[in-house]
């Protein structure tokens, strides 16, 4: 009996496991060239980003006395799906940024009595002035939008330069 | 111990060291992914990091391939095994 089983499967144990390592180096190669995939996927887009930057036209958001100071107004620019937040500091003071915090994007709350942003999620504050991180697990800061006023009314658009507030 | 299965043993021990470092090249371009994830979603990082970022990671896995091409190439002259 044993000698059929055998002669039905003539593969030796020690044989499998073998051939199974060899099997697995070659799935760590196939592994390392998906990494250099999708780097290099991620490089492009943001190459993409740098060459072709968008020119959203600004956004009329409300009029100023919509905002009370220390109040803030929630809107999506540029896009449906980008959240967020503009805060009147003071009489002539605004202050926009995109509500994702940019640890694991929940949205912000804005505080007045602190003039912090903060994030549920993870306990993670903001500076409501420029959108830095001050505590929690964000290092980025909040991305910025420009924010004036015309004709009684608050405008935003993206800014023109990018700035980096990280911790 | 005849010296067909001594060569198979070596070979193993060699196959774990080589599993091994891949391991560890993998980890590397795990994290350069992750450098250049961040950097995509940071408009303010430099284009510079993220082709660094590029080059290390084809660098890592050209010397991974290698690491596997060598191994392979090895075994057969030992042992006769086709790769």
């Amino acid at each position: 009996m044993d000698k059929r089983w055998r002669q039905d499967f003539p593969v030796p144990s020690a044989e499998d496991s073998y051939v199974a390592r060899r099997e697995f180096a070659k799935f760590l190669g196939l592994t390392s060239l998906a990494f250099l995939v999708g780097t290099l996927a991620t490089a492009g887009r943001k190459l993409a980003k740098q060459m072709f930057p968008r020119d959203d036209a600004p956004l009329d958001i409300g009029a100023v006395n919509e905002i009370p100071v220390g109040g803030y107004k929630l809107f999506r620019y540029p896009t449906e799906h980008d959240p967020c937040i503009v805060l009147r500091l003071s009489d002539d003071r605004y202050a926009a940024f995109d509500q994702r915090c940019t640890h694991l994007s929940c949205p912000v709350i804005f505080n007045a009595a602190t003039k912090r942003l903060a994030c549920p999620c993870h306990e993670g504050f903001f500076s409501a002035e420029d959108g830095r991180p001050l505590a929690g697990p964000p290092k980025r800061g909040l991305a910025r939008l420009e924010v004036t006023t015309r004709n009684a009314r608050v405008w935003v658009k993206r800014a023109g330069e990018a700035k980096e507030n990280t911790i | 111990m005849s010296p067909m299965p001594r060569i198979r043993n070596r070979l193993n021990v060699v196959l774990q060291m080589v599993t091994a470092l891949i391991t560890a090249i993998l980890l590397a371009q795990l994290w350069l992914f992750t450098v250049t994830l961040d950097a995509m979603e940071n408009s303010g990082a430099a284009i510079q990091i993220v082709v660094a970022a590029v080059a290390c990671s084809a660098v890592a896995c050209t010397a991974i391939w290698m690491l596997i091409r060598f191994f392979l190439r090895t075994e057969h002259n030992e042992t006769g095994d086709r790769f």
